[in-house]
């Protein structure tokens, strides 16, 4: 129990400074006095100003949204399918928000906020989609859900073909799209944040209310419902919740990888599996990362930048390849989720 | 009460319950015994309503348990599956507090009467200075402790068990039902379990169910209930039962050629 607070705090405050340094860093140190005040002033009153409140403050903002929502769904995902390799990105959630709004721009020109909903129904498709291919595949017989898995990742294949086949075919308007397609944290995408960050808030909201039954769900169905749990609506909402929140967040910025795989599984050894406290700590981990990861993209081969859906992609692989090690390929594989 | 009148339940065609009856006394210990796949833990599932019924009815205190929502019969029955699983890193304090989920507000939490009860329930199965223990941590006899503190943290006047000492040595065996015992006496639940053992129910239960091809052939005080007769009857096997300080003792008898039917 003290770990688990040590933790919370320690995140609590180590977010806030991380925060800072994406904000700041890289600005005159003589410029910043100055530069704090901006926040106070309506309006940029100089180019540094101006590069803060307009660059940076929505670059945060987003890395902030992404990061977290992302990691809370991640978390919860990962709960219900009782699957260590549970998440947006295994689950077909990325790939069904990225195709469905691409289609949407391509096909039907459709405006941002439109973009957004299409990006959320195509969440729910994907999502959907691989359940279906599972189901196909048996998945009653497999009780570590890693036909859920295998689906997620030919739905994922399939749906980025057809992603890709689009952007080929129109050269004209690719481009646009194409920092996008592989998820990229930028203040071009502000406007997008503050078109959809109510859906994200929405979706935590209730999985924080859901947070007791939905650790009593990770018992199993039956001894949950013996404590009063009614699974399947619990369980529905709750999935609803997570593929939508995820779906927002690809909807600002596209598809960050592997952030909603890998932080659950930073933060459950240290926070354990009770989703009152875990999925706090999920957020703000989350947030942490993903502001990290937009800073090693800006920052590390400057002047060029990196997209951040490409660092954490590069990191999330090889973590990738540790949990299924660990999971499933180390002697006395542990069983479900850890 | 807890009365189950003419059921009839089964898993798609497969029927695994047929058109049983039986009551539990209150109070009392009732043990199920009969033999692998005679319907003993489909019984309490369908008593958890986990398996859907196709004829009959089961009533608690008179009233159709369908009747009664989830939260509702949370407060009145808890049950212990027959295997459970603990996800990593739950301590057995987080165990029993969700335990009490269907008493507390959507978000709120235990009251202080609750946290009252879960010292007591750790103090009952002796496991109070563990409580920030992981549970799968624990040895094994202890997480079995571990999840019958659980059912006792949800307060409920009915327990039902499926099979609490399975996989337990003989020392726990007997520790995890003298702490059954104590409940029924001392706390005042009633219990029904799942039991293997013959020799276990004669020692521990007050009724005893007998149950062979989803049916409730002989229900009863351990001492009608558990005769020569009967255990040939549900079980196939000639037994000699004998008396040995107040209680009743169960030795089947080898045959010459061993017959599975």
């Amino acid at each position: 129990m003290q770990r688990r607070l040590v933790f919370l705090s320690a995140m609590t405050f180590l977010l806030p400074v991380v925060a800072g340094v994406h904000l700041f860093l890289g600005f005159r140190s003589t410029d910043l006095p100055q530069l704090l005040f901006a926040f106070a002033g309506s309006d940029a009153q100089s180019f540094e100003e101006a590069v803060l409140l307009y660059q940076r403050v929505p670059r945060t903002l987003i890395a902030l949204y992404v990061g977290g929502v992302t990691a809370v769904c991640g978390f919860v995902l990962q709960s219900l399918v009782r699957n260590p390799l549970a998440s947006p990105t295994t689950l077909g959630v990325n790939a069904g928000a990225a195709l469905f709004l691409v289609a949407g721009v391509l096909l039907f020109n459709l405006d941002t906020k439109l973009q957004g909903a299409a990006a959320l129904v195509g969440a729910l498709s994907g999502f959907l989609a691989s359940l279906a291919v599972a189901k196909a595949a048996g998945r009653r017989n497999d009780p570590r859900g890693l036909s859920l898995i295998l689906s997620g990742a030919l739905v994922t294949m399939f749906f980025t073909g057809l992603t890709n086949a689009l952007l080929l075919s129109d050269p004209a308007r690719r481009s646009d799209l194409l920092s996008w397609i592989v998820g990229t944290i930028n203040h071009a995408y502000a406007d997008r944040l503050a078109l959809f960050w109510w859906v994200g808030v929405i979706a935590i909201l209730m999985l924080l209310v859901l947070a007791r039954p939905l650790t009593l769900i990770l018992f199993g169905a039956e001894k949950a419902a013996s404590t009063g749990v009614n699974v399947p609506i619990v369980s529905g909402l709750a999935i609803l919740a997570a593929v939508l929140g995820a779906g927002s967040a690809v909807a600002i910025c596209g598809p960050i990888g592997f952030v909603g795989l890998v932080v659950p599984h930073i933060v459950r050894p240290l926070v354990g599996n009770n989703l009152r406290i875990s999925l706090p700590a999920a957020f703000l981990t989350g947030a942490m990362v993903c502001i990290m990861a937009d800073l090693i993209g800006r920052e590390a081969l400057y002047p060029f930048s990196l997209s951040t859906g490409l660092v954490t992609d590069l990191v999330g692989g090889v973590v990738f390849i540790l949990i299924i090690k660990r999971f499933y390929l180390s002697s006395g594989a542990q069983q479900g989720v850890a | 009460m807890l009365e189950v009148q003419h059921v009839t339940a089964g898993y798609g065609k497969l029927e695994v319950l047929s058109d049983l009856s039986i009551q539990f006394r209150p109070g009392r210990f009732t043990a199920i015994a009969g033999p692998n796949g005679c319907g003993k833990s489909s019984l309490l599932k369908a008593i958890m309503r986990f398996l859907p019924l196709s004829k009959g009815e089961i009533m608690l205190d008179g009233k159709p348990l369908e009747k009664i929502g989830r939260k509702k019969l949370a407060r009145r029955i808890a049950y212990l599956p027959q295997e459970c699983f603990c996800p990593d890193y739950m301590t057995l304090g987080e165990l029993i507090e969700l335990a009490g989920h269907s008493r507390y507000e959507l978000v709120g939490g235990p009251s202080e009467r609750d946290r009252e009860l879960f010292s007591q329930v750790l103090k009952t199965v002796g496991l109070s200075d563990r409580a920030g223990f992981p549970v799968n941590k624990l040895s094994g006899g202890q997480r079995q402790r571990a999840w019958i503190a659980m059912v006792l943290a949800q307060d409920t006047e009915i327990i039902l068990m499926d099979e609490p000492v399975n996989n337990l040595d003989i020392t726990y065996q007997f520790a995890v039902l003298e702490l059954v015992r104590d409940l029924v006496e001392n706390h005042g639940k009633t219990v029904i379990s799942v039991l293997h053992d013959l020799n276990l129910t004669a020692a521990f239960a007050d009724d005893v169910a007998l149950m062979r091809g989803g049916q409730c052939l002989i229900s009863g005080t351990v001492e009608d209930a558990v005769t020569p007769e009967n255990i040939e009857s549900v079980f196939g096997l000639k037994a000699q039962v004998f008396e040995k300080e107040g209680r009743l003792v169960c030795f089947p008898e080898r045959s010459e050629t061993t017959v599975f039917c």
